[in-house]
């Protein structure tokens, strides 16, 4: 299944609308289910930050082959910028030196199976996969 | 669907999905808090890096005060995402907690 949303934070309720139909189609087990969805969030979410402007849309594709769901999200018109580059933030600083950000990259790697990100022709892609549970 | 109710004992309650476009009215409940205070997590389904973040954000604010929040209830795919973000060092989260005795 595919579906195309205007990149923009207010998409995110049709993103969710079209998760939760393609999981469903895909047999996804609630722990997958909830893994797909803060992963599509945390990348959908960094795309808008990233690319606010112009007319481009992001669309997201989730095809499960046996018990594997690949989750593709492609972004278009846009400068190479690769999310996964990202630092980890030390998560075993205390309290006052955690910092607020950068805790969802690292919240989805550790969720997913796996996460690559390409860039080719004006268009950046991320491809993860879920391996699905019982 | 994303609520967040305020209890008369103080208590917060959520409720639904708290993802990236629902954080706001979110946290403007949490900026208004001033005390040590429980955060009922049973009916929240959802829960993405922007509540977390806005989370810790209140966690800090609290703590130069002395106070905190405490999680209690969250269901077992929420608690995950808490405990992969090592958030069990910077929040007390209470795993189990006893359905209140009914007297009388």
């Amino acid at each position: 299944m595919e579906r195309s949303f205007k990149r923009a934070l207010g998409a995110l309720d049709d993103v969710f609308v079209f998760l939760e139909e393609a999981l469903a189609a895909a047999g996804a087990d609630a722990q997958s289910a909830y893994a797909v969805n803060f992963a599509v969030e945390e990348f959908f979410t960094n795309m808008v930050k990233y690319e606010p402007g112009g007319g481009h849309e992001v669309s997201i594709s989730i095809e499960r082959e046996a018990d594997r769901l690949t989750v593709r999200m492609v972004d278009s018109g846009v400068q190479p910028f690769d999310v996964l580059s990202a630092r980890t933030p030390n998560l075993l600083d205390p309290l006052d030196k955690r910092p607020v950000g950068g805790l969802g990259i690292h919240i989805s790697r550790e969720l997913l199976d796996s996460v690559a990100y390409k860039y080719e022709n004006g268009r950046s892609t991320i491809t993860f996969v879920q391996t699905l549970g019982a | 669907m994303f609520s967040i109710t305020v209890g008369d004992d103080g208590a917060i309650h959520l409720a639904g999905r708290l993802d990236a476009s629902r954080v706001e009215q979110a946290e403007a409940v949490f900026n208004r808090v001033t005390d040590t205070c429980r955060v009922d997590f049973s009916d929240l389904q959802y829960i993405s890096s922007a509540g977390l973040g806005m989370l810790l954000k209140t966690q800090k604010r609290l703590s130069t005060s002395g106070k905190s929040l405490i999680l209690v209830r969250m269901n077992k795919l929420v608690r995950d995402v808490f405990r992969i973000a090592r958030f069990d060092l910077v929040f007390q989260i209470d795993e189990e907690e006893n359905p209140p005795l009914k007297l009388g």
